[in-house]
């Protein structure tokens, strides 16, 4: 059963959360439209990295594959929104989630069978195939990818992204601490054969799970795709995507609910500085690598166990808060 | 490390043990265990079933850390050292249920005891081992495909290999056909007339009777009696903690 | 029917190549339980090390191999127990932390490559390049036929160094069990860092020859460590004889689809196959220990 927490802690979190998001939504107002976007990719990030700790740090099955899912999103919005068929940006953002969902649990079943290592090879090897499929056919554009029509609106894609963002944080938080299906899969995670034995359907929880996560990667694909206006089989099924996620879970604390939106703020923020300053990214590449390496010596609970009584990120917010 | 401590001549015996403790969480499975085990010796552990005989020989073998006492091999402190490192300086064990590298042959099996020692002699001593043993009919065949009781043996064997001068047995015959009770009764003669010391976990109270000089009663994580296998027979204490049990 | 001659002799000759990628691999594997996803960014980086080597020192690759090996296993002695040390810690999940080690290298690797050599794909130039062979239809370049030969003779030295002598013995002897290991007196923190530093050299040698047929850039890696992968699945994660097979499969799927599909398919079917070969049989076609 889920112990209801005390009501001092609810209205602190809501108070934050209330705070948070005030603070958020005026923030347009106070900066300028290059640090905006700056803005805007955290909470794009932070998003991707919470739906990937969904599967990585509550069920414990470390995908390399995610790209796959945020390069499925943003080719549905992208073909959808050609000059031949016409449709608007929010009628393909269910498509989107509708196929990458679809896709999650068609493969889920038979790739959750495998565990660890061989899950995290298969997920790989599935997302290069897609992104090799991607650059053959016809319907992608191959390597010379695809324009959607621009809307150069930073303020629409910021907001557009902080409603998505909040809401994914609140549905996670709640979902996976708040409910059964969090305690079922933080117990598979822990210890699969006992989780069956307490008659958990361990392969349908996991498989939602998955689902669920590859869900919010694609929504959040969609947007990157409309917010940038060109995708290519790189750009939004690289590797690169699928390393950043991640690169900030691990850094923020895995398995926790908003470890991976301090691993993402962190890293994304250092990413832009690098951009700003070397006028490229090709030196944030090699410390990301560092950084996990370093992570996983030195902190393997990540950033979020620095925080004072934020062991395992329980209610981070709330303490924190009770200090100030 | 106090020096008081250090005043304590070091001991002779090939193994001695003293104020082991190890607790599990709540529970302290080895409780105080002091022994000491002369050269040539063959001392049976007994006790009931969770009395910490198989945590005493983890402990002494390095493969729990011991969290209080001392364990002298030959002479030299080996407390806190690694399961390698007091198996090079002359430690040996078997299991309970043997552990042998399922799946390489048996032949590889003896060799591979004797990587850290005579490796130039290895191939001859496999050969005398695998006659002594009477398993040379499968050793070619991988360890996995032996009957339980040809495991023991070759675990055993895999000691023989080593020439270690004390050798913990954990249920060596228990279970085993007649014929390689014989076998390895035979082979543990023969390796304690060559100079190695015994400490043996036995349930086995013929074999006990048969191959010990001495016997250890453990219940509870302590020793409650020490003495010939007369003696303890006859032990109030040991009926009550052991036998009583039992029956 | 000459077409399809020349296609299975470059996917054999591709393949024994493959089998010496992919051989440290599995002994890695077999050993220190951990997939190295690093294993491609040490193919990358023989390359480049082949590429300088020439450059600088006009060192022919087939010379320059040596030291390469030498050089690599060094390295490799030095992270040895550091991924030892991950891998047999008390995290919750040491074999997940483990791979989220060796993909940092990777990324570090890859990144590291990228930053300092961009983009561009450097080749390396042998005496041995663009001279053949003809026999009857099909023409042999040199240059592949010594690579393989090169390759074959870093695997079987492997192969004799497992099973001829006593180090061999205390790395099978791990390989079955760590701790009955450390009980017949191995080091097995010690063994595990060799075990490391073979499996980078010979890799990096394998990029070597590589670099030489192909060419290096910082992108192959993927590549490679995807091919790694595939050879060791295939065989049976940690089955070091298994690789025999599995290498000469995977080069001989390329050279096929390469031939009659078209290259720019090769990989998506590789892919594909590697994820379907996963699905079906996780434990590998060829399972057979060390």
């Amino acid at each position: 059963m889920v112990s209801k927490p005390s009501r001092r802690r609810l209205v602190a979190t809501g108070l934050a959360l209330v705070a948070g998001t005030a603070a958020l939504t005026a923030l347009p107002a106070f900066i300028d439209p290059y640090s905006l976007r700056i803005v805007t990719g955290v909470l794009m990030w932070a998003g991707l990295a919470c739906a990937w700790n969904i599967v990585g740090g509550y069920a414990g099955y470390i995908s390399f594959g995610h790209s796959a899912f945020f390069g499925i999103g943003a080719y549905v919005t992208g073909i959808l929104m050609q000059s031949g068929v016409g449709m608007p940006f929010l009628a393909t953002l269910p498509l989107g989630i509708l196929v990458a969902v679809g896709v999650a649990a068609a493969i889920g079943g038979p790739t959750m069978r495998l565990r660890g290592a061989y899950f995290a090879i298969a997920t790989w090897a599935f997302a290069e195939m897609l992104m090799q499929l991607a650059t053959v056919l016809d319907i992608t554009g191959g390597t010379g990818g695809l324009s959607l029509p621009a809307y150069l609106n930073e303020f629409f894609f910021y907001y557009t992204m902080l409603v998505v963002a909040l809401a994914v944080y609140l549905g996670a938080w709640y979902l996976l601490e708040r409910t059964r299906f969090g305690y079922r899969l933080k117990a598979l995670r822990d210890h699969e054969p006992a989780a069956e034995a307490v008659g958990i359907h361990t392969t349908r929880v996991k498989v939602q799970a998955f689902a669920l996560s590859a869900g919010i990667t694609s929504l959040f694909g969609s947007i990157y795709a409309y917010w940038v206006t060109f995708i290519d089989p790189r750009s939004v099924m690289g590797p690169e995507i699928t390393d950043q996620m991640v690169v900030m879970v691990l850094l923020g604390g895995l398995g926790t609910v908003w470890g991976p939106a301090l691993g993402a703020t962190v890293l994304w923020v250092t990413n832009r500085y690098i951009w700003s300053e070397f006028g490229d990214t090709a030196i944030y590449l090699p410390i990301l690598g560092l950084i996990i390496a370093l992570i996983v010596l030195f902190l393997p609970n990540g950033l979020i166990s620095l925080l004072p009584g934020g062991r395992r990120g329980h209610g981070v917010l709330t303490r924190l808060l009770r200090k100030l | 490390m106090p020096a008081s401590r250090d005043a304590r001549p070091q001991p002779r015996s090939p193994l001695v043990v003293e104020g082991a403790v190890k607790h599990f969480g709540g529970v302290t499975a080895v409780d105080g265990v002091g022994l000491e085990v002369a050269s040539r010796e063959v001392v049976g552990v007994i006790g009931p079933n969770g009395s910490g005989k198989s945590t005493l020989f983890n402990l002494i073998a390095g493969m729990l850390a011991l969290d209080e006492g001392r364990v002298w091999l030959d002479g030299r402190e080996v407390t806190g050292l690694p399961a390698w490192r007091i198996a090079r300086a002359g430690l040996a064990r078997t299991f309970q249920i043997p552990s042998l590298f399922d799946n390489i042959s048996v032949r590889d099996n003896l060799l591979a005891a004797a990587v850290e020692g005579d490796w130039k002699g290895a191939p001859g001593r496999a050969g005398e081992v695998l006659e002594m043993l009477e398993i040379g009919h499968v050793a070619d065949n991988l360890a996995s495909e032996l009957s339980g009781g040809q495991q023991k043996l070759l675990e055993f064997g895999r000691v023989c290999m080593r020439d270690p001068s004390v050798i913990l047995l954990d249920e060596a015959t228990a279970g085993v056909h007649p014929k390689i009770r014989r076998i390895m009764l035979e082979a543990i003669r023969r390796v304690r007339e060559a100079g190695a010391t015994f400490l043996v976990i036995e349930h086995d109270m013929e074999m006990v009777r048969e191959t010990c000089d001495r016997i250890v009663v453990m219940d509870a994580g302590r020793v409650v009696v020490e003495g010939s296998f007369d003696e303890i027979a006859d032990n109030r204490e040991v009926r009550r903690a052991y036998l009583g049990r039992r029956e | 029917m000459d077409v399809l001659l020349q296609a299975l002799l470059n996917g054999i000759l591709i393949g024994g190549i493959l089998i010496c990628l992919t051989v440290g691999f599995q002994l890695t594997f077999g050993v220190l339980h951990v997939i190295d996803f690093a294993v491609g960014g040490w193919v990358m980086l023989g390359g480049y090390a082949a590429y300088w080597a020439s450059r600088l020192l006009g060192l022919d690759p087939f010379i320059s191999v040596f030291f390469i090996f030498v050089v690599f296993a060094g390295i490799g002695c030095a992270l040895g127990p550091l991924i030892y040390h991950v891998r047999t810690s008390r995290y919750a999940r040491p074999d997940l932390m483990a791979l989220a080690f060796t993909f940092g290298l990777f990324i570090m690797m890859r990144g590291g490559a990228l930053w300092l050599w961009s983009f561009d794909s450097r080749s390396v130039d042998s005496v041995l390049s663009g001279a053949s062979l003809s026999v009857g239809p099909v023409t042999i370049p040199l240059l592949r036929l010594s690579a393989f030969g090169m390759a074959l003779l870093l695997g079987l030295g492997l192969f004799v160094l497992l099973y001829r002598t006593r180090f061999g013995m205390a790395v099978r002897a791990v390989a079955q069990n760590r701790d009955h290991a450390g009980l017949m007196g191995v080091d097995v923190k010690r063994v595990s860092a060799y075990v490391y530093g073979i499996y980078t050299g010979i890799t990096a040698s394998a990029g070597v020859l590589l670099a030489t047929i192909y060419s290096v850039n910082p992108e192959v890696g993927v590549r490679y460590t995807l091919f790694a992968f595939f050879v060791a699945v295939l065989a049976g994660l940690g089955s070091v004889g298994g690789v025999l097979v599995a290498g000469l499969i995977l080069g001989l799927v390329e050279s096929l689809v390469g031939t009659y599909v078209g290259t720019r398919y090769s990989l998506l079917v590789v892919f594909a196959t590697l994820y379907l070969v996963l699905l079906i049989s996780p434990k590998g076609i060829l399972r057979r220990g060390i």
